[in-house]
């Protein structure tokens, strides 16, 4: 909290990718399992988190006193900068009995349909392949319970069918997918 | 004894757990009216830049217009820039829909600067702009801000006509478009609460409201408009429509119709384009029974802003054209729309030529997504010159001639 405190002291310049690899990682890869990576995200979807954070949509006590002091145009800034860097190769490895299930489930519970064949993403929505395994849970876990703030309510009806066990195969398939 | 009671509780628990699982949440309105057969369907309705994007990195000398008219950026940094009203000193206002923000563009000689007028609204879609006063139609209401002009950099209070226009918080088509009446009053639509749902009491029709706050109802049987005008000649007032989705590529068409007398329905939910009888509400009945549009505009096309030229720009075969914003298609394999159409009454007021105007937005027909911006809102201006605005990316572009 002190180091993103400090770095906030200076960020009404302008939109310093700095601020954010201190949480999510150099180049955008984060080390932690309950902070997402950004790089690679596609850059509409960056930027609509952010603007969901700084409007309300989503509260976050990390993200949303961050997302409070930047412009439309820090946003897009970051959101292009982010969007060019690599993913880097996960170093999660799945169970091998989740990474068997996991593409029939990605499947049936339409997953493929919005975040596309090989999950990487598009438009406006996340790349899944190669996030971080507490996150996703987390995330999967707060959209059932109606929990996880969003714009247009498609993440929280696509979550209602999951079950726990279904979360946990999901979440350890899609941290441990490369792509 | 012992055993069976343990398997009988052990078997009663187990019912319990099962019957626990929470209730699943409806699907997002978009995807209501789908078919067993389109589950697996990719098709999706597109974001907005929620944050804009900036004309410099867009195609824009992509944008086509007739010979002997020219298209220039006018203003941008308005994100979800949508429905546009002129002030009688010629401040533009734009209303937002997936925003809460209206803009006003100022144009102080030279320098044009866009900043945000209001903001904390509800879907502020609706705006009219008439002796002084700016009306806005959001979610559930509708307002005024008297002498806004004078009072740019503080705007007054609202102060609200009609309330209560949402109860329910409906999920789908919440949103509305105002138009001024010859009549004083104002007109807007109040849409379905879903794709292809039986509608509430007021739902899927146009209303009207005078400044006392007392509704009427003008019209039934319209699914969602959010683009009316009245004709200049005529009086009477003209409407476009979006029809259902999940039925075909190709079908229902979205609509144009007109309003020539009171108590007038067109069809939703039982009939589609005046004459496709819906699969579900539609059995058993006849589409004569509902009154027809006055032109189908294309399938999943999307017609959203509409105003009658009234200008002295352009030339004299465009005096009481319609200019349609066609935002453009998601419902539909190949994309269509993502232009301004142009509608030509003859003299008896029918349909006598429906045509392209100005077009360039689409790239790829079958891509995802096709296009580079979309078009939603066409305003004439004082000069006669013809206002677009995109919500895409929250751009408004303008259409002049070039002699």
């Amino acid at each position: 909290m002190l180091a993103v405190a400090f770095l906030l002291a200076g960020a009404a310049q302008a939109a310093d990718p700095n601020l954010c690899v201190a949480c999510h990682g150099a180049g955008g890869n984060s080390t932690n399992s309950a902070v997402p990576s950004i790089a690679g995200q596609p850059r509409q979807f960056i930027t609509t988190a952010l603007y969901m954070f700084r409007e309300g949509y989503r509260k976050d006590a990390q993200m949303s006193p961050v997302a409070a002091q930047l412009s439309n145009a820090d946003f897009n800034e970051l959101a292009g900068h982010f969007s060019g860097q690599a993913p880097a190769p996960p170093r999660h490895q799945a169970r091998p009995e989740n990474a068997a299930a996991g593409p029939a489930l990605t499947q049936k519970f339409n997953c493929t349909q919005c975040h596309g064949p090989r999950l990487l993403g598009q438009q406006q929505m996340p790349r899944l392949a190669g996030q971080q395994f507490d996150y996703l849970r987390d995330q999967l876990r707060a959209f059932k319970a109606g929990k996880r703030g969003e714009m247009d309510g498609n993440m929280t009806a696509a979550a209602q069918p999951l079950s726990d066990k279904d979360i946990e195969v999901l979440a350890d398939y899609l941290s441990g997918l490369g792509g | 004894m012992k055993t069976a009671l343990a398997v009988a509780i052990t078997a009663a628990f187990t019912v319990a757990q099962a019957q626990d699982k929470p209730a699943a949440s409806p699907p997002p309105s978009w995807q209501q009216g789908k078919s067993a057969a389109q589950a697996e369907s990719t098709l999706h309705p597109f974001a907005i830049e929620m944050t804009g994007k900036s004309a410099k990195e867009l195609p824009v000398d992509k944008l086509k217009v007739p010979a002997g008219f020219k298209v220039e950026v006018w203003a941008e940094g308005m994100p979800g820039a949508r429905t546009m009203a002129q002030g009688d000193k010629g401040n533009v206002f734009v209303g937002t829909r997936q925003l809460k923000e209206v803009y006003v563009v100022r144009d102080s000689g030279g320098k044009r600067e866009a900043k945000v007028l209001l903001k904390g609204l509800d879907a502020p879609n609706g705006l009219v702009f008439n002796k002084g006063t700016l009306f806005i139609a959001e979610r559930g209401r509708i307002t005024r801000y008297d002498g806004i002009e004078n009072n740019l950099d503080n705007p007054p209070e609202p102060k609200v006509i009609v309330d209560n226009l949402d109860p329910n918080k409906q999920p789908g088509h919440f949103w509305k478009f105002l138009a001024l009446g010859p009549d004083g009053k104002l007109y807007f639509n109040i849409g379905a609460p879903g794709n292809i749902v039986m509608p509430s009491y007021m739902e899927a029709s146009i209303m009207r409201v005078d400044m006392k706050g007392t509704l009427e109802t003008v019209a039934q049987g319209v699914r969602n408009s959010v683009g009316m005008d009245f004709n200049p000649k005529t009086k009477e007032l003209w409407f476009t429509n979006h029809a259902r989705d999940w039925l075909s590529d190709d079908t229902p068409n979205d609509t144009l119709h007109r309003v020539s007398r009171k108590g007038m329905h067109f069809g939703y939910p039982y009939c589609h384009q005046g004459e496709i009888q819906d699969p579900e509400f539609g059995k058993n009945r006849s589409c004569k029974e509902f009154d027809p549009p006055a032109l189908k505009l294309g399938a999943h096309i999307a017609p959203i802003g509409m105003r009658f030229y009234t200008g002295k720009m352009f030339p004299a075969e465009y005096q009481g054209n319609i200019f349609i914003a066609m935002r453009g298609s998601w419902n539909r394999t190949i994309k269509q729309g993502y232009n301004v159409m142009r509608v030509k009454l003859d003299e008896s007021g029918k349909i006598a030529k429906y045509e392209p105007f100005m077009t360039g937005f689409l790239v790829d027909e079958k891509a995802d997504p096709p296009m580079w911006g979309r078009p939603n809102d066409v305003m004439v201006m004082k000069d006669g010159s013809l206002l677009v605005s995109d919500d895409q990316n929250g751009i408004i572009y303008r259409v002049s001639t070039t002699k």
